[in-house]
């Protein structure tokens, strides 16, 4: 598992999360994972076109994350590209509902940004 | 090339615990791969054992998670639908998960409460589902299915 993130964008935290995202990968990435997403610029986008498989316990912790950022009066957004299994994932769970999912990513930014 | 018929029933034995989790699905993908079955099923079966597997180790007691947990895998190839079937068995307190009930889906993020999320992914994954209590351990099945021709593409 991989977890990097990206400033380079005013007001914008883009956090880039690769690897298989099951109970390993996400026991491994989680304590960074909402460091990151407590962002000081609190408009946080969650790259997720590098994960290759996403189990629930990976989708929970980007849910408490995302939760927690709303009610610290910000915002996170997906990013998933051409990735299908991830978003077949979430779309099937209904979580795509919930968090903004974007296969674009100008989409995510503007979205983000909002 | 045709790919060899398992319809005798291979068997892994592992441990309740996180690194073994991901030791099952690697087994699982290669025996699936040397079988021919496509890689979107493979992808399905892949999540109903994650699923299955962290079920047991969140809600499983003592004797879930110091006893093995045994894995069968099944493949039979036919036309015009071939079939995986994946048997997850443990030694937990008897606990039918196909007698769950879904939960409605939240409408916002602050609706949102942990739990659930797996057994409706393995209801949306698997074409087939099966539960039984046999001789003090648990037994799921889940199956995928697919035709003969897109496992040609696979």
């Amino acid at each position: 598992m991989a977890i990097e993130f990206d400033d380079s964008k005013e007001k914008l935290r883009r956090i880039t999360i690769s690897g298989r995202l099951d109970i390993l990968g996400t026991e491994e990435i989680a304590t960074k994972f909402s460091a990151l997403a407590a962002s000081a610029q609190r408009r946080v986008i969650v790259d997720l076109t590098g994960v290759t498989f996403l189990a629930s316990i990976g989708i929970r912790a980007i849910i408490t994350n995302a939760k927690a950022l709303q009610q610290r009066g910000g915002k996170l957004v997906l990013f998933v590209g051409e990735n299908a299994s991830v978003s077949k994932t979430l779309d099937a769970t209904g979580i795509d509902d919930l968090i903004p999912m974007f296969a674009n990513a100008d989409q995510a930014e503007v979205a983000a940004l909002a | 090339m045709v790919s060899p018929v398992l319809d005798s029933i291979v068997t892994l034995s592992i441990r309740a615990d996180a690194s073994d989790v991901r030791r099952a699905s690697a087994w699982v993908e290669h025996v699936c791969r040397e079988y021919g079955v496509p890689a979107n099923e493979i992808a399905r079966l892949d999540v109903c054992l994650n699923e299955t597997l962290a079920n047991i180790l969140a809600h499983g007691n003592h004797a879930a998670l110091s006893a093995p947990v045994i894995l069968h895998l099944a493949v039979h190839d036919e036309t015009p639908a071939s079939e995986a079937i994946v048997t997850v068995s443990d030694a937990g307190a008897a606990f039918d998960p196909l007698g769950v009930l879904p939960r409605a889906r939240p409408k916002s993020l602050a609706e949102v409460q942990p739990g659930g999320l797996g057994l409706q992914m393995i209801r949306s994954s698997a074409d087939r589902l099966h539960y039984r209590y046999s001789e003090g351990r648990n037994q799921l099945s889940f199956a995928v299915r697919w035709s003969s021709s897109s496992s040609l593409d696979a």
